[in-house]
């Protein structure tokens, strides 16, 4: 739209006279009241006013609102309390005590698209998912997709309750990020109840819990938010992500289809914050890329030892075969999905600006050997 | 009846050479579970309490996180720490139905708001209502932080309360947000933040220091959501614009789930532990008082929000006596619903036998 037209439009509005809106609601109303004297001490308590944000294609979305001081995102937040950005202050408020007031602690500059993004592309486990195509698979198939369903299902229930833990520490002045994570969180909600759901739907059940070390190591990182985003979405997220897309491509049915690329979606969401904020604090951190380097160093390895559990890579050969039979053929494609997994995951550190100290261990390195 | 690992020995030495050593595949919960979708609300997590996957224990020994049902294993990490073990501490009857519910409604601020029909208001009016939306945006995600924490520190037994949770964390995230856009959306901007007592921690009673699941839900929900939701629910009254009034009627349909399961846990907690009421009624009684006086209700006296609200709901400062007049309705109206819920909570007798908060009666009688 030209400007001359923005300008018109605006300027029509503030011509029209405004009219107060039919009341349908009703109170009673004693007239008999004792009504105190208004201080309005609060009226001209405003640090920037005459802000008229206007919604644009996508509607009126977050980041529009960063105009002016409403848009100055501080590298340091120093007020302890719930505050919003922007708003006028009070003295004398008893602080909260957050734990992360930098904005290198958490700060990714894509948190407030991703947050709306989330919102427009939120689906329904119950209602989004074709159920009704899933059909009678062969038994060997269904158990390797329920044991993969259950370990899915529960690194969901981690990762919801690690940020459940986390969002309560990060300061007001960075609520994009806030915001942000609460769909990650709600996201994380929805794969735990997808999966669960598939396991339950066709003959099948729950299968083996998980037997926790990677579980432990993302909600025992309590170092920090980044520490713990780094094992979170950049060591499992990386690695979820390349699950989904393959058991996309191997789905026995529509429902499995849809369910894995629906997953997928959300999960991308979680990279595209993380490795942007890592890539952030990294860039704002003198020795944040060697804390990076060393804890990658471990939390490799015990995601290693983790993947040679056989409850974590025989089901996907199996779903990847079409059964035990086919396992052989699977466990070639589990190969190349594990090859396609470190390379995005390798790809991604680099681009944060992790260098590698030492080389992956060979239990990982074999992937890459073909 | 033969069972799963039976039908594999026959292919256990195919499944040797394949190099898979299988030791998973027979180790699974309750199996032959066929969870069917329910017509047109598809696969809700109702359907799938089937057998022993509907069967919450009555208190949890889950210490691995564990999802429910699943097979447990001997060599598992104990990492989740989880304080609340016990079912009657977080439990509802309708925890799942609430859920779904929540996903289904969900709507986005972004594009379910018509904010194209805000159109200039007066300044008193504009201020009022950046007053309140203020006030909105720093308290709504008290309610999104606090269940974070209690998400987390619940076992995963009792998935159902915290799925709930989690959409209630959505729900507040896109209320900051919406009340954060109205107040940069038409000429104001954001004014005076909440004074004291309104989401500090540093005060005994607050929603944020409770250690009890129970002891937080009924301030949080009961007391603090109960009174805004009254206030959503009269958003008409206050709206000047289909972009105000949307916002308040989705807030509400929010908020009255959020209370929802508020009510519904202390009723089931009223209904399993009733040794514990008397420690309940004295929660009550801290949420009574914050209610008739505390600025954690806007529509409490002399608060920047119950100026606003006045302006707002008379039409403008030169109304101000009739808006005040119509605020004490709404704080009446907020009393009988406060009463209502609780009663329908299990708790009524504190009505009865003189516990109650005196002048929440006097609004309740008036």
């Amino acid at each position: 739209m030209a400007d001359e037209d923005r300008q018109q439009r605006v300027a029509g509005q503030k011509t029209e006279v405004w009219e107060r809106p039919r009341r349908r609601r009703t109170l009673n109303t004693d007239e008999n009241v004792e009504v105190p004297e208004p201080s309005y001490a609060w009226m001209p308590r405003t640090l920037q006013w005459e802000t008229r944000v206007k919604p644009g294609k996508a509607g009126l979305r977050i980041g529009d609102l960063n105009v002016g001081i409403y848009g100055e995102i501080p590298d340091h937040w120093e007020e302890q309390t719930r505050m919003p950005r922007g708003a006028y202050p009070l003295a004398g408020i008893p602080p909260l005590g957050f734990a992360l007031k930098d904005k290198r602690d958490m700060w990714a500059d894509n948190a407030a698209d991703l947050y709306e993004e989330a919102i427009q592309r939120r689906w329904i486990a119950a209602t989004d998912i074709p159920w009704d195509t899933i059909q009678p698979l062969p038994d060997d198939v269904e158990a390797a997709m329920c044991q993969l369903c259950t370990e899915l299902s529960q690194a969901a229930n981690v990762e919801f309750e690690t940020i459940g833990y986390w969002l309560q520490h990060m300061s007001y002045g960075y609520h994009e990020v806030k915001l942000f994570l609460a769909t990650n969180m709600f996201d994380a909600g929805r794969h735990h109840e997808a999966f669960r759901k598939r396991a339950l739907s066709n003959g099948g059940g729950l299968g083996l819990e998980s037997r926790g070390e990677t579980n432990r190591m993302i909600l025992e990182s309590k170092g920090g938010w980044s520490e713990t985003s780094l094992f979170l979405h950049l060591l499992r997220g990386t690695y979820l992500l390349t699950v989904y897309r393959h058991c996309e491509r191997f789905a026995n049915n529509p429902a499995e289809k849809v369910l894995f690329a629906r997953a997928m979606q959300d999960k991308a969401r979680h990279l595209a914050y993380g490795i942007q904020h890592l890539r952030y604090a990294v860039t704002h951190q003198q020795d944040k890329a060697l804390i990076f380097q060393r804890l990658l160093f471990i939390g490799e390895r015990v995601f290693t030892k983790e993947l040679q559990d056989p409850a974590m890579l025989e089901p996907l050969a199996i779903v990847f075969g079409g059964g035990i039979e086919g396992a052989r053929a699977g466990m070639g494609h589990v190969k190349r999905m594990m090859a396609d997994w470190l390379n995005s995951y390798m790809s991604a550190c680099e681009w944060i600006g992790i260098q590698r100290a030492a080389p992956l261990s060979p239990d990982l390195a074999k992937y890459l050997e073909d | 009846m033969t069972s799963l690992k039976d039908n594999f020995n026959g292919i256990q030495e195919y499944a040797d050479d394949q190099g898979l050593d299988l030791g998973w595949i027979d180790q699974q919960g309750e199996w032959g579970v066929k969870a069917t979708a329910d017509g047109a609300k598809g696969l809700t997590l109702n359907d799938t309490q089937i057998g022993s996957y509907g069967d919450p224990p009555e208190e949890s020994d889950n210490m691995t996180g564990k999802p429910r049902g699943a097979a447990a294993r001997p060599n598992a990490y104990r990492i989740g720490g989880y304080q609340v073990r016990t079912k009657s501490d977080i439990w509802l009857t309708n925890a799942s139905m609430l859920y779904e519910e929540a996903l289904q409604r969900q709507w986005s601020s972004a594009t379910d708001i018509p904010w194209q029909a805000i159109k200039p208001l007066p300044d008193d009016i504009e201020r009022a209502q950046c007053q309140l939306a203020t006030f909105l945006t720093e308290v709504e995600f008290v309610a999104a932080d606090i269940p974070g924490r209690w998400v987390a520190s619940t076992t995963p037994d009792y998935f159902e309360p915290r799925m709930f949770l989690i959409t209630q964390i959505m729900d507040e995230s896109r209320h900051l947000d919406v009340f954060r856009k109205r107040a940069l959306a038409n000429g104001g901007g954001l004014m005076q933040r909440p004074d004291i007592n309104v989401t500090t921690s540093g005060v005994v009673g607050s929603i944020d220091l409770s250690r009890d699941f129970t002891e937080m839900s009924s301030r949080l929900h009961i007391s603090g959501e109960g009174a805004v939701l009254t206030i959503f629910r009269m958003g008409e009254l206050m709206a000047y614009n289909d972009a105000e009034k949307r916002i308040y009627r989705l807030a509400a349909q929010d908020e009255s789930r959020h209370v929802a399961f508020g009510v519904m846990h202390m009723r089931y907690l009223a209904e399993t532990e009733p040794d514990r009421k008397e420690e309940i009624h004295e929660y009550l009684d801290e949420g009574e008082r914050s209610l008739v006086s505390g600025s954690q209700n806007p529509a409490a006296r002399d608060s920047a929000q119950s100026e606003s609200l006045s302006i707002l709901l008379g039409g403008g400062q030169k109304n101000f006596d009739e808006g005040y007049r119509k605020l004490l309705a709404i704080r009446k109206r907020q009393a009988k619903e406060y009463v209502q819920r609780i009663r329908s909570a299990g708790f009524g007798e504190r009505f009865e036998n003189g516990r109650a908060n005196p002048e929440l009666m006097e609004y309740v009688r008036s």
